[in-house]
């Protein structure tokens, strides 16, 4: 797509698809600001499934420790670069039973990146924890996927 | 006509926003009592603000209430005595300090210190985005985010005016064994023949509304900000006065009840 209109469009429809398996991963859908890292992910499986705290905190901190982040745990989002909080969104998206990931523009989360080679390396390191990941992007940001 | 136009545009404005917070009070109480509506997420929050509203707050509400409380009873003991109605200490204690100043003393103290926050959570919560956030998935703000810091005001106000209460009723003895000379047993002997159940269930049921209004109304108003920083200071000074008006109407309709 080539407008941001068109794209913010195209995201929100797919959101709306499937209301209880799309799991967005967006600058637009901010992590809780009071609360650490590791409750932002556990809240879902709280929330939805009524997890208990310590089995939620313990599945969070393995999550976390799949990607190497145990020690952002107990941190907050204005502590977190942007690498840590994009991994922070896919690992809350994750919580959601069966997730259908929406990433929206991974390249605005994380505008440093030269490619997309980091974002592929986290999906994959999860890619237990959810069903089906749909990247939305413009096309003339077609040339940082490579080949994909 | 022009005065007559904006008095009658400010009665529907006022009518308007009180039908909408009533409205908006029984839907919150219809899910305070939905069992499945306290799950683990929520649980946790309620937990948090217990925490952070009752227990946080305690050595500086016990020193301001061991130090206004022994004022007051002081005070009010020693007008007593020269006005010649030592007889009346009783009544005056429990009647007075005990159903009517404690609870407005905490909730004063409640307000200043949480509902005000409370209300600039929740419009920053709104102007920075996370409340579309707990809505992409599919996490009901009024149960997660408002049911439990309800109860809390509830539980608080409660627990924190009887807690002045009794800090005052201790201060008692002390003065009225210094100004009286009446003797500890003298001093309980003459409260439990004051006390009058009525009267305390006015003050448990004044408690219970203050503290489910002073944090539905910073709520509601913290939800209306716009997504403008700007519009933060305007909701918290907007919440704050409206609690403040909840609050005399509430003292009103508890004299009132005791009147009739």
């Amino acid at each position: 797509m080539d407008s941001e209109d068109e794209l913010n469009a195209a995201f929100w429809k797919a959101l709306e698809s499937n209301r209880l398996q799309t799991a967005p991963v967006s600058v637009d859908v901010p992590l809780i600001s009071n609360q650490d890292v590791w409750m932002n992910i556990a809240l879902i499986k709280q929330y939805h499934e009524n997890m208990p705290r310590s089995q939620a905190q313990k599945l969070a901190l393995h999550a976390l420790q799949r990607l190497d982040l145990a020690h952002i745990a107990y941190k907050r989002n204005p502590a977190l670069t942007t690498e840590e909080r994009f991994c922070v969104y896919l690992l809350r998206a994750c919580m959601v039973q069966n997730a259908m990931i929406i990433i929206d523009r991974p390249f605005k989360i994380i505008p440093q990146l030269r490619n997309s080679s980091f974002i592929f390396q986290t999906l994959k390191k999860v890619d237990d924890f959810y069903a089906t990941c749909h990247i939305y992007d413009y096309k003339w940001m077609a040339d940082k996927y490579g080949d994909l | 006509m022009d005065v007559l136009e904006n008095i009658g545009r400010l009665e529907v404005r006022t009518a308007k926003s009180l039908t909408d917070t009533i409205s908006f009070a029984f839907q919150v109480i219809f899910r305070m009592f939905q069992y499945r509506n306290y799950n683990s997420a929520m649980r946790m929050v309620l937990i948090n603000q217990i925490y952070f509203t009752s227990v946080q707050i305690l050595p500086v509400f016990l020193v301001v209430s061991i130090v206004l409380g022994s004022l007051l009873i002081g005070i009010v003991f020693q007008l007593l005595k020269q006005l010649g109605l030592t007889d009346y200490f009783g009544n005056v204690l429990m009647g007075l300090i005990v159903t009517e100043l404690s609870p407005l003393f905490t909730v004063l103290f409640i307000t200043l210190r949480s509902a005000s926050a409370i209300n600039t959570e929740m419009a920053v919560m709104k102007v920075t985005g996370e409340m579309k956030t707990l809505e992409m998935f599919r996490i009901d703000v009024i149960n997660y985010l408002l049911i439990p810091r309800i109860i809390n005001g509830i539980v608080s106000l409660v627990l924190l005016s009887s807690l002045f209460a009794i800090v005052s009723m201790f201060s008692g003895i002390l003065f009225s064994r210094i100004i009286f000379g009446i003797s500890m047993d003298g001093y309980i002997n003459i409260l439990l023949n004051s006390a009058n159940l009525f009267d305390l269930t006015i003050a448990m049921v004044k408690c219970v509304a203050l503290g489910f209004f002073i944090t539905l109304i910073p709520i509601r108003f913290g939800l209306r900000a716009s997504s403008e920083f700007t519009s933060i200071p305007i909701s918290v000074s907007g919440g704050m006065v409206s609690v403040f008006t909840a609050i005399i109407i509430i003292e009103v309709l508890s004299f009132l009840t005791k009147l009739l």
